[in-house]
């Protein structure tokens, strides 16, 4: 208890010291709490790319990627009729300027189609000097926040010098940090000072003994004075008068004044590339080995190109198996998420053009109990995806949605 | 100290070492406690300044367990200290002998209970308003993945139950100083705890319906009902105000003026 | 001396130390009054007008005008019933109403925009503030529970959006963004990013009846005046439930 009460001690002091040189060095989001069913069998990211690591502030950071909507959607979450494509960063501390979806921009929420295929990119810029870690990642209504993969960007420079400009459309430039500040504030204080002195007026007077006391020995008429009543009225009559004069000015001030927007924006999957017709994979049995935190998948695979094909890469949930047999590009291997050796083929050879196959996979690595997706056999639904990379000799890539029951092995 | 009213007046005679007046003899007890807790409630706030983004973001990173899960043992080690302590010493030193109480010794307790409830209304500040509406701010910048995120760590597992403690605090004071409470049970004194009580016991409510059907952060939902009819109760206050009065006026004719 | 006669305190029933010991009580009420109202009536308004009052992007012609004061008259309605009735104090409303101004004016800058950076424009709080002045003073002079809750309630209700429209009207410019037209409002939404908000939460502008084209705020404020005569009432009773002064045997 000792130990925990200087440990405690010395907590608050480092605080204090912390706070004078306010440090952000932000960790993992929350991700692996969620389910493992729904962040392998919902949004399934893949290329995400950052445009920077290091940046001053009002500098851009651009993030781009891609995601495939799995056809085996979760029963117990809801369909994604609107969806918000967000950023994982300890608060505004870069803002969102722009924001696009298959290249149309997106300001708004979106319906996606189960299936669909989608790119993405989002402009970020730095406001406040730190070093973030960021991911882009989907709220799903009622299913939670779908992370993407995350990357460490440094943001330097003097945060007062930030700048975040808006043009209306009748032409008036705004400053979004401090536009409409100083007459809200006012407001705010004319009202309080207004509601504080009808407060003085009373208090200042003996309160409630001697009031209680009054009113029930029938000397009311003491309580409330001539005076009391004037000043009553007076507001009664003023406040209305002033409250609608204000708004009357307002309104005049602002004539092109709109509501707040609230149409989903509609914006179309593109063409097929997931699953495009190109390879067909059917999943025959999926075992996970929980003591060599392996999982083993049995698939058959029908090449329906006009090349030979091999398996590169399987990604699930942001983790990401190499085939290191086969020379592929961005295979990223200093990422902490991707298990470079991870994916071992049993009968490592070319599908021809034409052939139906059927290849033993096995994933291998500690990710799956690092990040929590071994917890897939403690769901209700202990159904897993992910996408299978496959590449022809030219590096032409091929990628196929996969889903499978699984069952856990504790041998 | 023993409260036991006996032949001699406590309050006359603390009266002649204070320079305060009788009835308020406990206005500094009153106002350390207020500056205790406002120092500890600013503390956490600034440990949560310190290390919310830091280590406060993802409930696996070991720096979690660090910094707010050895934080959150501690408030409860703390709790259990403090709770059966101070209703011991309510309860231990209780008046035995409330029938001979006199008027202006009832009438300092009324005060002193007065106190009591304001040191927890100013609990329940802390717990129903500032750090309440910053569970809002804090889950736009945290992904809730726990039930004890760093600002649930300090709302809802140490302000909800230390204004428990208060409120429970009033309750035992009135009961075991004062003749009328403890007589009978006070109606409206026994609501405006044990509704804000509730509210404690709404946090399984809430943790349950985030966990299986609501994972955004949106305050006015039906999960976080339960929390404002709990804070309904709070109005009982009225009636004790009311009560107090009653009894006040009927003691301040028992007693002579002074100029 | 005009001041003073006018500031001049009619007779009262204690003088001496009962008049001080008597003040004191009132100031030590005071305070307890204050903070209870602040984390109370907060933590109701909080979960139940919430994200409207929170976020500038949530501040619609609909839902806000209506469900702000519906959930704004309840304390001050209960409370005045027991200061009035009791003490003919007409405060309750702006006593309510003040502490909820605090409470959220605090919360705002420091959970806000000093642990969250969030800009405090973006967070700006309502007010009720004349509802309040108004519904203590009709109160007062009516001395009459059914002409304040018809009359008081009503005021409450309709003073609400052009009370907040100086406020607020601004952030309603439209502006082109995203090949979109979007107010200023939304642009807040969109640029500050939130976690645990995103744009599909939002309810505003929702529902089907647009019968009357674009007069959603008077309509929406019309129905909100129509239930505050309601609501007052209910939590006038609520507030006398509540303040009870009775000693039970058992619980």
């Amino acid at each position: 208890m000792f130990i925990h009460i200087k440990s405690y001690v010395a907590s608050i002091f480092m605080a204090l010291v912390f706070l004078s040189v306010a440090p952000n060095n932000a960790y993992a989001h929350g991700e692996k709490a969620l389910e493992p069913f729904i962040r392998m069998r919902t949004i399934q990211w893949y290329d995400v790319q950052w445009s920077q690591e290091s940046l001053k502030v009002n500098d851009e950071v651009v993030v781009t990627g891609k995601f495939h909507v799995a056809e085996d959607w979760p029963r117990s979450v809801p369909k994604p009729d609107a969806a918000y494509l967000n950023v994982a960063i300890p608060g505004p501390v870069l803002i969102r300027t722009e924001r696009y979806l298959n290249g149309q921009p997106w300001v708004s929420s979106a319906a996606l189609k189960l299936g669909g295929d989608y790119d993405f990119k989002i402009v970020l810029k730095a406001r406040l000097p730190g070093r973030y870690h960021i991911h882009p990642f989907f709220n799903l209504q009622d299913a939670g926040a779908v992370m993407g993969p995350g990357h460490w960007v440094e943001v330097t420079g003097d945060a007062a010098t930030f700048t975040n400009s808006v043009k209306t459309i009748s032409g008036e430039t705004v400053d979004m940090e401090t536009y409409g500040l100083v007459n809200g504030v006012s407001w705010h204080v004319l009202w309080i000072v207004l509601g504080t002195a009808w407060l003085l007026w009373w208090v200042r007077r003996p309160l409630f003994i001697p009031r209680f006391k009054m009113l029930k020995s029938g000397n009311e008429d003491a309580l409330i004075t001539p005076l009391d009543k004037t000043i009553a009225k007076g507001i009664l009559v003023v406040v209305p008068l002033f409250v609608f004069g204000a708004y009357a000015m307002t309104d005049s001030q602002h004539p092109n004044a709109i509501p707040l927007q609230a149409a989903l924006d509609q914006i179309e999957p593109l063409p097929p590339t997931v699953n495009n017709g190109a390879v067909n994979v059917k999943m025959i049995r999926t075992e996970y080995r929980v003591p060599v935190r392996t999982m083993n998948m049995v698939a058959q695979i029908h090449n329906y190109s006009d090349q030979p094909i091999r398996i590169g890469e399987f990604a699930s949930a942001n983790l990401r198996f190499i085939n290191p047999s086969l020379d592929q590009p961005g295979k990223n291997e200093e990422d902490t998420l991707v298990a470079a050796k991870g994916l071992v083929i049993d009968d490592d050879k070319l599908i021809q053009p034409g052939e139906t196959k059927t290849v033993s996979m096995a994933a291998a690595d500690a990710l799956w109990e690092t990040e929590k997706l071994d917890g897939l056999f403690r769901d209700a639904d202990s159904r897993m995806g992910g996408l299978l990379f496959l590449y022809d000799p030219s590096g032409k890539r091929y990628i196929a949605s996969i889903s499978t029951s699984v069952i856990p092995k504790f041998d | 100290m023993a409260v036991t009213t006996s032949g001699h007046l406590p309050a006359q005679a603390e009266h002649e070492q204070s320079k305060l007046p009788w009835y308020i003899r406990d206005l500094h007890k009153y106002l350390l406690t207020f500056a205790g807790l406002t120092v500890m409630y600013v503390g956490l706030r600034l440990y949560q300044g310190a290390f919310g983004v830091l280590a406060g973001l993802d409930s696996t990173e070991p720096a979690f367990q660090t910094h707010w899960m050895r934080l959150f043992h501690i408030e409860l080690g703390i709790l259990a200290l403090v709770f059966p302590a101070l209703w011991g010493y309510l309860w231990l030193t209780r008046d035995q002998n409330l029938e001979a109480i006199a008027p202006k010794e009832e009438i300092r307790r009324y005060f002193t209970l007065t106190m009591w409830i304001s040191i927890y209304t100013f609990a329940v500040y802390w717990a129903g308003s500032y750090f309440a509406e910053q569970d809002n701010s804090w889950h736009q910048v945290s992904i809730r993945d726990t039930p004890f995120t760093a600002n649930h760590i300090i709302e809802f597992y140490f302000n909800f139950p230390l204004y428990v403690l208060l409120g429970g605090s009033a309750w035992l004071y009135a009961r075991t100083r004062l003749p009328l409470y403890a007589k009978e049970i006070s109606l409206p004194l026994t609501l405006a705890v044990i509704g804000p009580f509730m509210i404690l016991v709404s946090v399984g409510f809430n943790e349950w319906g985030h966990t299986f059907w609501f994972r955004e952060e949106f305050f006015a939902a039906p999960i976080h009902w339960g929390f404002v009819v709990g804070v309904w109760f709070a109005l009982g206050v009225g009636g004790i105000l009311l009560q107090q009065v009653n009894r006040m006026i009927e003691l301040l004719d028992k007693i002579e003026d002074l100029p | 001396m005009a001041t003073t006669k006018l500031l001049d305190i009619p007779p009262q029933p204690y003088t001496g130390e009962k008049a001080r010991l008597t003040r004191a009580y009132d100031y030590l009420i005071l305070v307890l009054a204050l903070f209870l109202f602040i984390g109370a009536f907060h933590l109701h308004v909080a979960l139940t007008v919430g994200d409207w009052d929170f976020w500038l992007d949530w501040k619609d012609r609909q839902w806000w005008p209506l469900v702000t004061p519906l959930m704004m008259i309840t304390f001050p309605a209960a409370v005045q019933a027991v200061l009035w009735t009791n003490f003919r104090l007409p405060l309750g409303a702006t006593l309510c109403v003040s502490c909820l101004l605090i409470g959220t004016w605090i919360t705002r800058i420091f959970a806000y925009h000093y642990w969250n950076y969030f800009p405090i424009n973006m967070v700006l709080p309502a007010t009720m503030m004349p509802s309040a002045l108004v519904l203590d003073v009709i109160l007062m002079l009516s001395n009459s529970l059914t002409v304040t809750s018809i009359f008081g309630g009503m005021s409450f209700a309709l003073l609400f959006y052009p009370s907040n429209w100086p406020i607020f009207g601004l952030f309603h410019m439209p502006v082109e963004y995203g090949n979109a037209q979007l107010t200023l409002a939304d642009v807040f939404g969109f640029q500050y990013i939130r976690a645990g908000m995103p744009e599909y939460l939002r309810i505003i502008e929702r529902g089907t009846l647009r019968t009357y084209g674009q007069y959603a705020t008077p309509l929406s404020a019309f129905c909100s005046a129509l239930l505050c005569t309601l609501m007052y009432p209910l939590w006038w009773y609520l507030g006398t439930w509540f303040a009870t002064i009775r000693y039970v045997k058992t619980i």
